[in-house]
């Protein structure tokens, strides 16, 4: 640790060692240099959107342990979407917001019933620019006028290259000196967070939430190298959980699946009811133990299938459920790992930063 | 479905307005402030039951109170008491008859169930029957809710101690449960009323059930979505 944190190294600009840093980092998470465009992608954990009004989730029939699930599983197909475009720099699933990635994706949930998946998108890069807020809806069928199921226009995979093609369009309205200071910022607000003595006069909160570079720090300050490491440190981490992601997402997509395949059957059955109510005729007269029966069993067969997909919402949980729990438990292992050498490193670093400046809080 | 949906709504609050104004009295009615409750659940209902076979109504009983009771509310000129007595089915008309003989086969069906558990918590109360749908009240924020589909409505809630659902379909028809946990915890009455505004009388079944413990096996089964039951000797 002390070896980390001592070693010296001649830096020639702010820009040329952060270049060098994140390089460095980026040769070692996926082999290659990224270019000033490819910028990191850090996507936390979706907003399961579960409505605060328990009452209400039988009718919107939502299934709130399945929302979670979600939460959990939707982010990384996002992920695999930036990754085979090439279009970004390390792409990662993180359990929570960080406020220093150089671009932040977050999202919502708000609709999700195997047949329909709508996703409120926020894309907002480390210097507090928010890139979009956008509403993205996929259907796997869609009901057309004459009251039959067709493919619909953008299916429920589609909505991800959307989000993929949005983020890009909104990358090509910032030129490469916008880009390169995102960058810059992300390194700084991380720094900032880490050892706030040193680095909080080298960037400016401004009202509308972003953020300026007000100076740079000195071309040989021993503290850069330092946290490049820790940050090095810090994303070998970030990745092994992003690999949980990756597991939990290869254990249960075929459940998933079969999960939305029954939502969408379901879907379908209440179609062709509604079409078939619509068409019977009965000649029972009214009061007849034929018209009170057909009465009863109407209603009796539509609660039966509606209460069918809450056993399979506890089919679903009973059959991923074990996976969630390991991939949370290790997930909770590593961030608490990170959050105990987090203190150590931040009281470290302050102590250096007083030795060698005479600078205190 | 909306328009049923709304249909249904317009339906109850029509049935509760019936309750207050006299000349609607044929109407089934239903009395909504049932929906409303203060504090914990007046009484625990959880548990598995079983058919008391000695106590309870005999369907034939059942029929011929409901008869009499049809008879009653028909003014007569010449009322044979002894006739009415002897053969109560005889005096009603053919269908004013046919009309109770139906309520009393669905109520006879519906009540059939040998065995049904009920599920409390402090937000939802459950009834599992077996070959039937599950009844399903939910309590929150003082006001109990039940299911409403395009084919009907349930009314849920509170009388006192018992727990009461109504559920309302088309044409009038109103198929009501009350049920009553003994002091001890260990029996329950279900009273089962069926109306229709094809009917002048409704008609009602009463049965008793006892608490029972089911029997546990060796295996240890749960539902999944892709393998259906899993069980297992083992813990799962």
């Amino acid at each position: 640790m002390a070896a980390l944190l001592t070693g010296l190294m001649v830096i020639p600009s702010f820009q040329q060692a952060i270049a060098q840093l994140v390089s460095a980092e980026n040769t070692a998470a996926d082999g290659l240099s990224r270019n000033a465009t490819e910028l990191n992608v850090s996507i936390a954990v979706f907003d399961p959107g579960i409505p605060a009004d328990a009452s209400t989730h039988r009718r919107l029939q939502v299934f709130p342990r399945i929302r979670k699930i979600e939460a959990l599983y939707l982010p990384f197909v996002l992920h695999e979407v930036l990754v085979d475009s090439s279009q970004w720099g390390a792409v990662r699933v993180v359990p929570a917001a960080d406020i220093a990635a150089e671009l932040l994706v977050s999202g919502t949930i708000i609709k999700s019933n195997g047949e329909i998946l709508e996703l409120q998108i926020r894309a907002a890069d480390a210097s507090g620019r928010e890139w979009f807020t956008r509403n993205y809806t996929g259907a796997t069928t869609v009901i057309a006028a004459q009251g039959e199921a067709e493919p619909a226009a953008i299916g429920y995979q589609e909505i991800y290259a959307e989000i993929g093609a949005d983020l890009e369009a909104a990358r090509a309205l910032l030129d490469e000196q916008a880009l390169a200071e995102i960058v810059d910022v992300s390194f700084l607000r991380y720094a900032i967070q880490l050892v706030p003595t040193a680095f909080d006069e080298y960037l400016s909160a401004n009202p509308d939430g972003t953020f300026t570079i007000d100076r740079l720090p000195a071309q040989n300050d021993p503290m850069l190298e330092r946290l490049g490491r820790i940050r090095g440190v810090e994303y070998l981490i970030t990745d092994a959980v992003d690999t949980k992601f990756q597991e939990l997402h290869a254990e249960i997509a075929s459940i998933y699946e079969l999960w939305r395949s029954y939502r969408r059957k379901f879907t379908q059955y209440q179609l062709d009811e509604t079409r078939r109510l619509e068409n019977v005729k009965t000649d029972a007269p009214k009061g007849s133990f034929e018209a009170i029966r057909s009465a009863y069993d109407n209603y009796k067969w539509s609660r039966i299938a509606e209460q069918e997909q809450e056993s399979w919402a506890d089919g679903f949980n009973n059959e991923v459920g074990p996976t969630i729990e390991k991939m949370e438990i290790r997930v909770a292992e590593l961030e608490g790992w990170v959050d105990q050498q987090y203190a150590e490193w931040s009281a470290l670093l302050a102590e250096l930063f007083a030795l060698e400046t005479g600078r205190t809080e | 479905m909306l328009d049923k949906v709304k249909r249904f709504s317009r339906l109850l609050s029509g049935i509760v307005l019936c309750a207050i104004i006299a000349n609607c009295s044929s109407e089934p009615v239903i009395d909504e402030s049932i929906r409303n409750y203060e504090g914990d659940l007046p009484a625990n209902l959880d548990g598995s039951w079983e058919r008391d076979y000695l106590r309870g109504d005999n369907i034939n009983q059942a029929l011929n109170r409901a008869f009499r009771q049809l008879n009653q509310s028909r003014s007569r000129r010449n009322y044979d008491r002894y006739e009415e007595w002897r053969n109560p089915r005889a005096l009603s008309s053919t269908k004013d008859g046919a009309s109770l003989i139906a309520l009393a086969r669905l109520t006879e069906i519906i009540t059939r169930l040998d065995v049904f558990k009920i599920s409390q918590t402090e937000h939802e109360i459950i009834v599992e029957r077996k070959d039937d749908f599950a009844i399903l009240c939910e309590f929150y924020d003082g006001i109990a809710q039940g299911a409403v589909t395009e084919y009907g409505a349930e009314v849920c809630g509170w009388e006192g101690e018992q727990f009461v659902t109504h559920l309302v379909l088309p044409d009038g028809l109103l198929i009501s449960h009350r049920y009553k946990i003994s002091p001890d915890g260990e029996s329950l009455r279900v009273v089962t009323t069926a109306a229709s505004s094809a009917s002048r009388v409704p008609f009602t079944l009463n049965r008793y059930y006892r608490k029972y413990e089911p029997f546990v096996g060796k295996f240890n089964c749960i539902e999944t979505l892709s393998m259906k039951r899993v069980c297992s000797t083992g813990e799962l």
